[in-house]
């Protein structure tokens, strides 16, 4: 394990430790449960565009939802900017201030930057 | 930490994640490697951190509890990562049709894509899904399903399912229930949220009471003008007082004769992962505000503003702004009806006909919120020419209105074949999704598909 990838697991474990001691949350009974009805597919990092951040992000943001929420969007940075306060006021996500916003960000914005491109529809006789 | 004969938690970790969860914290890796931590780890975590652990359910096995973790190492890198699959991900779900895309698995969200909305009435398999929560668990007791009605009413009350089976007058309709935002992908600059096609919107016969019957009932009062709605499922984060949508309409709306609170899809008991045994069914408007698995009902002397309802969520930009910018919460209103949209359901995008092909038969379907569907006209020249498709009358208001049509191809190769509905406003579905809102709400867009000849 590399020095940077130590320091980069740390912050993710930081980050970690915030989500898991904010407020009184407690865990209503059966919420474990409810997920049986449908397991989701397990999520990896390594599955997203790589750039540094990565972890700290993917950790961070899992905690209440899939990654794939995170990387099927496209934003700019105000625009991601708005949905960290979003997450905070609506989803009651823990608040992302400093450093810790700054990696966040910076990954969201390096790896789902604005884009144009619409995922609606697709020419499915286009060879790739 | 050399020399040491008893390993450090951490080398523990290094060495195998999950077993080092299992000595250490009791805490099993499920089949799917996010394992769900034992009581006894639970508080042990729990005391260790200070405080409950709220996501231990998301907390991924073998990763290290931060606490233990702080200045001394690492979580450790996950083992060998799958690729991320490609294309689109078939829904595997019991009752459910495999050809549904996913969209979202947590929460879980998939899409029918259109050549699947090719029956009258939309199957209960082939019904798109849309949660914002956890997925509850299926009622035990359907009939013992408790209803509040409160708020600005003369007379608020609790009422069971089964009694509002036999209190109430019963109907069935056949409506289209359509996400609010369903064409949200045909946004640029790309619209945040789940990135619907046209696929978000089926078309089912529901069964239920008027909902006007029931708030009769309770008497609201002259200073009840809106409705808040309340469900059971548990929000994502796990916090059982944060409601996970709460959503609501104009009390003339919720009056309306077609607005319902159903217990019944396509003649069978409203299945759990479609917000049984009983949700509301508000048509024509946003699927939102047609509450799953409904608990309350309250009457509000203004404009709801339970989470849902605020900032940009189900609204549209008053001054059309900038598609990109950040946007003005002020300059924001609530999305009601539904636009118009038309669907080619047969053949299905990416159709490879035999050489020779001239006549295509098509059909599909067309809706249009409040509103009924006026005309559907169908272009295999990129909108240079229409030609009017054959429309069918709906079976009852917001019920949609299928449509067929037969092309002439004037030659083999590759064709592109639009579809645009008119509303009975006349208005008809735009070239592109129009005025951009950072949620993507509203896009309609002309149906588009892609066939080969030859
Ligand atoms: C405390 C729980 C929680 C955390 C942590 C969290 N989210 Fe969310 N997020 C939600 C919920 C709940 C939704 C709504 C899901 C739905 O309705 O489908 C959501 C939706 C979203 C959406 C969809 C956009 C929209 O308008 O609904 C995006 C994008 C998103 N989250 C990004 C993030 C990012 C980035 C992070 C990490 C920095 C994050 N979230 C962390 C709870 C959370």
């Amino acid at each position: 394990m590399t020095a940077i990838r130590k320091g980069r697991a740390a912050v993710a474990a930081r980050l970690l430790v915030l989500a898991m001691t904010t407020s009184a949350l407690s865990l209503p009974p059966g919420a474990a449960s409810a997920q049986q009805t449908f397991t989701p597919r397990e999520e990896e990092p390594e599955e997203f565009p790589d750039a540094p951040g990565r972890e700290e992000t993917f950790y961070f943001c899992t905690a209440c939802h899939n990654f794939k929420l995170v990387a099927q969007q496209g934003m700019s940075r105000p625009r991601w900017d708005g949905t960290l306060d979003f997450m905070t006021e609506r989803h009651g996500m823990p608040k992302l201030e400093g450093k810790d916003r700054d990696v966040i960000l910076d990954y969201l914005e390096q790896a789902f930057p604005e884009t144009t491109a619409t995922p609606g529809w697709q020419n499915p006789f286009l060879k790739r | 930490m050399s020399g040491k004969i008893e390993r450090s938690i951490e080398e523990l970790y290094l060495e195998d994640p999950e077993r080092a969860d299992a000595r250490i914290f009791g805490r099993k890796a499920g089949t799917n490697r996010r394992g769900f931590l034992e009581s006894a780890g639970l508080a042990a975590v729990g005391a260790a951190v200070g405080g409950a652990i709220p996501f231990s359910q998301n907390m991924p096995a073998g990763l290290i509890p931060a606490a233990f973790a702080q200045d001394k190492g690492a979580a450790p890198a996950p083992a060998a990562a799958p690729a991320a699959p490609k294309g689109p991900i078939h829904l595997d779900f019991p009752g459910k049709d495999k050809g549904l895309v996913v969209i979202g698995e947590k929460p879980l969200v998939a899409e029918t894509p259109e050549h699947l909305l090719n029956d009258d009435t939309t199957p209960i398999d082939k019904f798109y899904i849309r949660n914002n929560g956890q997925i509850p668990d299926e009622a035990k007791d359907p009939d013992k399903w408790v209803i509040k009605i409160d708020g600005e009413v003369n007379k608020p009350f609790e009422i069971t399912l089964g009694e509002l089976k036999s209190k109430y007058k019963a109907q069935t309709l056949r409506m289209v229930l359509e996400c609010g935002g369903n064409g949200r992908s045909f946004f640029t600059p790309r619209a945040s949220g789940n990135q619907w096609t046209n696929g978000g919107a089926g078309c089912a016969e529901w069964t239920g009471v008027r909902l006007a019957d029931v708030l009769k009932a309770a008497g609201v009062k002259p200073s009840g003008i809106y409705t808040a709605h309340y469900a059971a499922d548990v929000h994502l984060s796990g916090d059982p007082n944060r409601p996970t949508l709460s959503r609501g309409v104009r009390i003339a709306k919720a009056m309306e004769p077609e607005s319902m609170i159903v217990w019944g899809m396509n003649g069978k008991p409203l299945p759990n992962i479609h917000g049984g045994p009983v949700r509301l069914l508000i048509p024509g408007w946003a699927g939102s505000a047609s509450q799953k698995w409904l608990t309350r009902i309250s009457i509000r002397d203004k404009e709801h503003d339970g989470p849902g309802m605020t900032g940009t969520s189900y609204r549209l930009a008053i001054k059309p702004m900038v598609p990109g910018d950040k946007a003005d919460p002020k300059n924001f209103r609530i999305l009601e009806s539904m636009p118009v949209r038309s669907i080619i359901t047969a053949p299905a995008n990416g159709a490879k006909l035999a050489a020779g092909t001239r006549d295509v038969a098509l059909r599909g379907a067309s809706w249009a919120g409040d509103l009924s569907v006026q005309r559907v006209d169908i272009s295999i020249d990129y909108g240079q020419s229409w030609q009017a498709a054959k429309l069918e009358k709906p079976k009852n208001k917001f019920d949609w209105q299928r449509w067929t049509a037969t092309l002439k191809l004037p030659s083999d190769g590759y064709f592109e074949i639009w579809s645009r509905a008119t509303d009975s406003k006349g208005k008809m579905q735009p070239h592109v999704a129009p005025n951009w809102n950072p949620s993507g709400y509203g896009g309609n867009p002309f149906h588009r598909i892609a066939v080969l000849v030859g």
